[in-house]
This record gives C-alpha cells, structure tokens and sequence, in this order.
C-alpha cells in the first residue's frame, strides 16, 4: 500500500502538482490513522494532504481511481450457469475462432480477463509509453481494444449465435450467454482503459524534467510553445509571491514619514504629555497605475503575462485601471475586477480576441486620442502610466503631442517594449519618437525582464 | 476528542451544523495528526462556522483572530501594557526611593534599577492577543484565524513558527510553547494566492456551494418555520442563481436570511410577487438583481449550466 501511495505521488508531481516531502509524510501518517477500509474517507484524508490548491484538484480525481480503483469491475464467468452439453457447445465454436478473436472471446465468456503482464504488453504496443496526456490516453485505450479485437466483435457475436442455433443450443441459454458477453465487455474496457491511465502516468512520472522554468524566464515571449506558457503562467504565481513580499517590505521600510508633532501630542495625553510614543506620518507608498495594453496579436503573449502580473499584484497598488487597444482603445479593468486572476486574464483575451476583426491596423495615435476624450481623468499627478506596446504604429500619426501632455499630466510615464532595441526605429516603429517623453523605457523580451520592470514600478511608489 | 470520522459528523451535527464526509475527515485528521486546518471557499459557506461548530462540540473555547491588511504581531501575539507599567512607576515611586536611596552615584543606582526590571516586564504587563491566549489556555481552544488572505505576507510568515511548532519568542521572557496544542482553523477566500509554506503545514479543505439535498437539509435545520415544500422551491431557485452569471451569487448565509424572510413575510409560495420583493435579499447588486429577474420573468432556462 505504501508503495501505491508513493507511486501515487510521483503520478500527481509528474501531473504538475506541487507536492513537498514533508506532505508526502503527513498522507502516510493520515492513512495510518485513517485506514484504508472507507476509500472515500482514504481518498479524502490523501486529498487534503497532498492537493493544497483547489485548481489542483481536478488532476488529483483523474489520478486517483487510476492508482486506486482496483483495476476496474470484474468479469463474470458465462459457463457456470451452462449445463455441461451447452458448455461444450461453446467450447467447440470457440476453438473454431482464430487466435486473437479467441483469445477476446475467452476472456469475454471464461470470467478471467487477461493478466496485468498481458494488459502491459497491449497496452506497450498500442504506444502508451508515448502518450502524455489523458486526451491521449483515450487514444490510446481506442486503439488498444481495437488490438484485443473489440472492433470486429459484434460481427462475430453474429456468426457464433449463428453457429450455436445450428449445433442445437436454445435460445434462452444464448441470450443468458450474448448478456454476460455484453457486461464482460464493458467491465474488460472500463479495466483496459484504468490500466492505459495509469501505465501513462507512470510513465510520465518515470520521464525526467526537460521543461526548466528558470530556463523558459529567459526565454522570448514570442517563441514560447503553448506547453512552455503554461509551466510559465505557473511560474507567475511564485514570481508574484517574490514580487509582493518584496514590496511590502519595501513599504515596511519606508514607512517612516515626516515626525507628526499632532499625533504625538494626542497620543501621549495619557502619559501626561511626556512624549514616550513617537507617532510619523504614514507616506503613501503604494502606486496607482494605469496600465495601457497593446492587444494586437503579435503582442498577445506579453500582454498576456503583464496582465497576470498586474492583476496577482491588485493588492500591492493603490488602484489600477487597464486599458487595451489596437485601432482603438478600450477599458478591460471593469472585466478585471472581481475575478479570480485566471478567469479575469482569459475574460480579457477572449472578450479581445473573440471581436477583433481579421484585417486592422495597429493605431496607438487613434487609441491615444479616445483615452484622452474618455478617460482622461483616470490620469492625475499620483499616477504611473505603464505603456506596453511595440510602438508599431503603421505610419500612422503617433500624436507625439499627446505623449507629450500625458507625460505632463501623469507622475511616471513607463513604457515597457518586447522588442530588441536593434530593431527599434525600423520599419513602422516610432518608439523614438515617444522616448523622450517617457521617464523610463524597459526591454520586456521575457518573463525575467518583465518582472524586473514590475518590481521597478512598485519601486517608485 | 473525537472517536472517528464519522462521530466527528455526528457532534458536528447537534451543533446544527452539517458536515460532508471531507469536513468530518479533516476535522478529525487535524485533531489526530496535530495539524492545521486551511479552509479555502467562496465567502458565507460555513467556513468560520465550522470553526464554532467544532469548538462547542468538543466544548472548549474559541479564541478568534481576524485578519485584516495591516494586522502585525504587536495586535496578534501580544503588548506591553504600557499605561499599566507607567502607573505603577508612579504609584511606586516611593518604594523606588527606598531602593536607590542609599546610592552613592548615579550608576550604582542605574545598576541598582536594572536588577528591578524583571518587575516592569513581567506577564503582569503582558496584554495577551489571541494568539498568546491561545497558547497560554489551561484547556485546549480552538483557534480560528479568520480571512488570512487579507493579512500581509510577512504576518502569514510569523505565523509558521507558530503553527509549526506551536510556540512564540517573547524577547524579554524567552520562548512560551503551548500548554495545550490549540486546533487551529485558517479560513481564506481566495483572494490572493497563500504561501507554499503556510499550505504545506496544514491540511487543505476547500468548501464548496452545497449540494440542492444538502442545502436543503441546513435550511430545514436552521429555519424550521418554513414549509418543506416552501424551502424546496427556494433552495432551487438559489440553486439556479448561483449557475448564472453573476458578479456575486447569494451563499448559504444569503439562502439562510432568504428563507427567514419568507417566514416573516408569510408567503405561501414563491410567486412572481414575493421573487420580485425579497430578490435583494438574495442578490446584492443591481445589475445582478435585474439579470435574475429578466431570467424569472422569461420562463427561465432550468437547463444545468455548463459553467458547473
């Protein structure tokens, strides 16, 4: 059982679960207490040991009845009930078959399905090493009870009631007979397709790591594979616990503000005004931002993970309200409050990307003059602006005046860009002619570097 | 001390509270395996219930912290009292002079006093907070540390010595340790992301929106008054609220104060009428409000949502 438990383990860490050692202990001393009689309770007391995060939990029910669930219901045996001429009736058709079908047919009636050596074996030749998902692992079961024969077994089904009528056995006994077959071959896939889940996530289990994610914080946004976003997208998670404590302490540290002669004064009434407690202004340290989104699509991955960040960090910023635009420009904060981060990002992507016509220009010179008609005052003296966005305008008028008066009006103007600066100024791009009216410009190629950028905006305040 | 899971369940439920098979579990894992429990889950489903729950089926007392963005060990742990140690120097200010009143300098009576200050730092100035109460209980308590999300990062990094080993460094008086190792409930509501840390010393529940059998099984428990036939219709209706789209759709809590509406307004079925006057019970936006009535008035779709 121990064994189970640890294979299990390995099976829910190969699956991407985060499961530390100290964890693995505590399950093995709850099913000590617990037992193993009630599996429900036995799969409750592993789950609130093992799955500390409910976006976990869905990994944790597919493998549980792979590793536990006693490889699936037995097969019943159709020759007990048969009278002795009957069963050497069957016998006879059975012999007749060739050697698959028969090998099949014998499981189906006999009771004793294949061995767990020969479902390894099926299940090796029908690729289940190569599978890595449970999608495949469909595909794989599929082709699997093709091999044993599942396909071409109604056909035979046929010709051995045929055969069977001929030899002389009646009818009930042939329908007894055609209802264990059916109930056999439901229970033999239900055992077939346990047996492929759980050999492909042994498998995977077995597999080393090849997917480093300090590796994939180097690695450019735009040639991320979408299984490289995904260990990222939970890269994010940690990256923002990073980020938030750093900031809190940056917060902590800076707390002292300009000696508050009031509050003191107030403070130490009760000690007779001898000054024992010293009270400081608290300075606001927190940001408010607004963040403004290239959403075109060669953008989409940078935009993807500045939202996240952004949003993981609502709590270290004052108010945040985002903005997105391609031709035109757009609100998304409304999308974003009230969300769980996942949602909130996918809302946005599928709210843009749902609508966003095949043909459109990128035109940060019209989205800017719609910010300034309608959102103006979301801008004011406490306010970072954040733009991220290649700059690529195509020819159209970049409004540098614009810029200009934002930069003005706003505390901090940011502009993060993902492109290499050697490619900065070619083409379309007008990032130069909005340089010299940002305060800072960050190079955002990567989820390293963009984080970085995210750190220095919480930096200044 | 509880016997099993399922005697667990069972004083759970003279508490009025209905406990599925996964809370009887770790509820009794927690007490079996000394370990934390961190319940995560939409807002009004129970969780500081429990917490309650569980303190009077065991008959100890509840000792609650409740967390907010700012909360530090001074308002956890404990204080000084400082007023107290100051009005006892004044009111000792004459034994003060007999002891320092034969010192021939200044530093033998500062030498002197320094062999005094235990006096000023002891447990008598000590102002416990509920985490010092907790551990310092004669009997075992039931901690419950309430919406942990919203405290800081480094107050959920104090916590771990505390909840690891169950004990705190007070500098002037070294370490206490627990007398009685309090249970300890954590409730989050996900509002942001915990700590690997903190989650990898307890044990994980995640509460969720009750099943229509059991949410009906709490509002016959918890409001009597109302008709069986009443409380079915009403459970489905909130049943059908919570698939909708909604910027925040009613909790159990929310069903519990419908329901008790209902009583009170003595209504003998819920008609278009009553839906239309006690929806705000229920829903508490606007926008919310009217998404559900447009549903009601056009019949409804009663379809199972494929959001759940």
């Amino acid at each position: 059982m121990e064994k189970r438990v640890v294979d299990f383990i390995r099976g829910l860490r190969a699956a991407g679960v985060r499961v530390s050692l100290a964890e693995s202990i505590d399950a093995m001393h709850a099913v000590g207490v617990i037992g193993i009689q009630d599996k429900n309770i036995f799969r409750e007391s592993l789950r609130a040991t093992l799955v500390k995060d409910s976006d976990d939990r869905p990994v944790f029910e597919e493998l549980f009845p792979l590793y536990f669930g006693g490889g699936g219901p037995p097969l019943q045996n159709a020759l007990e009930e048969m009278s002795p001429d009957e069963q050497q009736m069957l016998k006879a058709v059975l012999e007749a078959l060739s050697g698959r079908m028969q090998a099949l047919m014998d499981w189906l009636t006999s009771g004793e399905g294949p061995t767990k050596e020969e479902l390894e074996e099926l299940a090796r030749q029908a690729g289940a090493q190569w599978a890595d998902s449970p999608q495949e692992g469909r595909w794989v079961t599929r082709r699997m009870l093709q091999k044993m024969g599942f396909t071409r077994l109604e056909e035979q089904l046929q010709e051995l009631v045929q055969k069977l009528q001929e030899m002389g056995m009646s009818q009930e006994a042939i329908q007894k007979l055609l209802g264990v077959v059916e109930a056999n071959r439901e229970a033999l896939a239900e055992q077939v397709a346990q047996q492929v889940g759980r050999q492909i996530a042994e498998e995977r289990a077995n597999r080393p790591k090849d997917l480093y994610s300090s590796d994939l914080m180097q690695k450019p946004f735009y040639s991320l594979s979408e299984e490289e976003a995904n260990v990222l997208r939970r890269e994010v998670q940690r990256l923002v616990t990073q980020l938030r404590s750093r900031a809190a302490l940056r917060r902590k540290r800076g707390r002292q503000g300009k000696f508050d002669s009031k509050g003191t004064i107030r403070a130490n009434q009760r000690y007779g005004g001898v000054p024992l407690e010293l009270k400081y202004k608290k300075r606001k340290l927190k940001p408010s931002l607004v963040l403004i989104c290239d959403m075109s699509r060669s953008m989409l991955s940078v935009a993807e993970f500045m939202l996240r960040l952004t949003y993981e960090l609502q709590d270290q910023v004052a108010k945040t309200r985002s903005f997105g635009f391609y031709s035109d420009m757009e609100e998304i904060s409304i999308v974003l409050v009230g969300n769980r981060p996942q949602e909130a990002v996918d809302a946005v992507l599928d709210n843009f990307y749902g609508r966003m016509p095949r043909h459109y220009a990128t035109d940060f010179g019209n989205s800017l003059d719609t910010f300034f008609k309608n959102w103006l005052d979301s801008v004011d003296g406490r306010t970072t602006v954040v733009v991220l966005g290649d700059a690529r305008n195509n020819y159209n008028s970049p409004r540098v005046d614009l810029m200009k008066q934002l930069q003005r009006r706003a505390r901090r103007l940011v502009w993060f860009n993902p492109e290499q600066p050697g490619q900065w100024g070619t083409g379309d791009s007008d990032i130069y002619d909005y340089v010299p009216y940002c305060d800072s410009v960050h190079i955002v190629r990567n989820l390293a570097q963009l984080a970085a950028a995210v750190d220095s905006l919480m930096a200044g305040g | 001390m509880f016997k099993d899971t399922i005697d667990v369940r069972h004083r759970l439920g003279s508490q009025q509270y209905i406990a599925s098979e996964e809370i009887g579990t770790v509820v009794y894992l927690a007490q079996s395996l000394c370990k934390p429990i961190l319940a995560e889950g939409p807002a009004g489903v129970g969780k500081t219930e429990l917490a309650k729950a569980w303190a009077a089926a065991l008959g100890a007392p509840l000792v609650r912290l409740q967390c907010y963005e700012g909360l530090d060990e001074s308002k956890a742990l404990y204080e000084w009292e400082y007023a107290k140690q100051m009005l006892y120097t004044q009111l000792l200010r004459d034994t003060l002079r007999d002891v320092l009143g034969d010192a021939n300098s200044l530093s033998e009576a500062a030498a002197r006093l320094a062999q005094e200050e235990d006096v000023f730092f002891s447990e008598n100035f000590l102002l416990p907070r509920p985490l010092m109460t907790a551990l310092t209980s004669d009997e075992p308590v039931v901690l419950l540390i309430d919406e942990i999300d919203r405290s800081d990062v480094e107050f959920e990094a104090f916590l771990l010595e505390v909840l690891s080993d169950f004990q705190v460094s007070v500098p002037e008086l070294g370490t206490i340790s627990a007398v009685h190792q309090p249970m300890v409930l954590l409730t989050s509501n996900n509002t942001r992301e915990l700590s690997e840390a903190l989650k990898r010393r307890c044990l994980y529940l995640y509460v969720d929106y009750p099943t229509a059998e059991a949410e009906l099984q709490i509002v016959n428990l918890k409001v009597p008054d109302l008709s069986d036939d009443l409380a079915r219709q009403a459970v489905a209706v909130v049943q059908q609220l919570r698939n909708m789209d909604l910027r925040k759709v009613p909790s159990i809590s929310e069903t519990l104060d419908w329901a008790r509406a209902l009583v009170t307004l003595n209504a003998g079925a819920i008609d278009e009428k009553t839906l239309t006057n006690t929806l705000t019970v229920l829903l508490k936006y606007e926008s919310d409000v009217q998404k559900a009535r447009r549903l009601m008035e056009g019949g409804g779709s009663r379809g199972p949502n494929p959001r759940r």
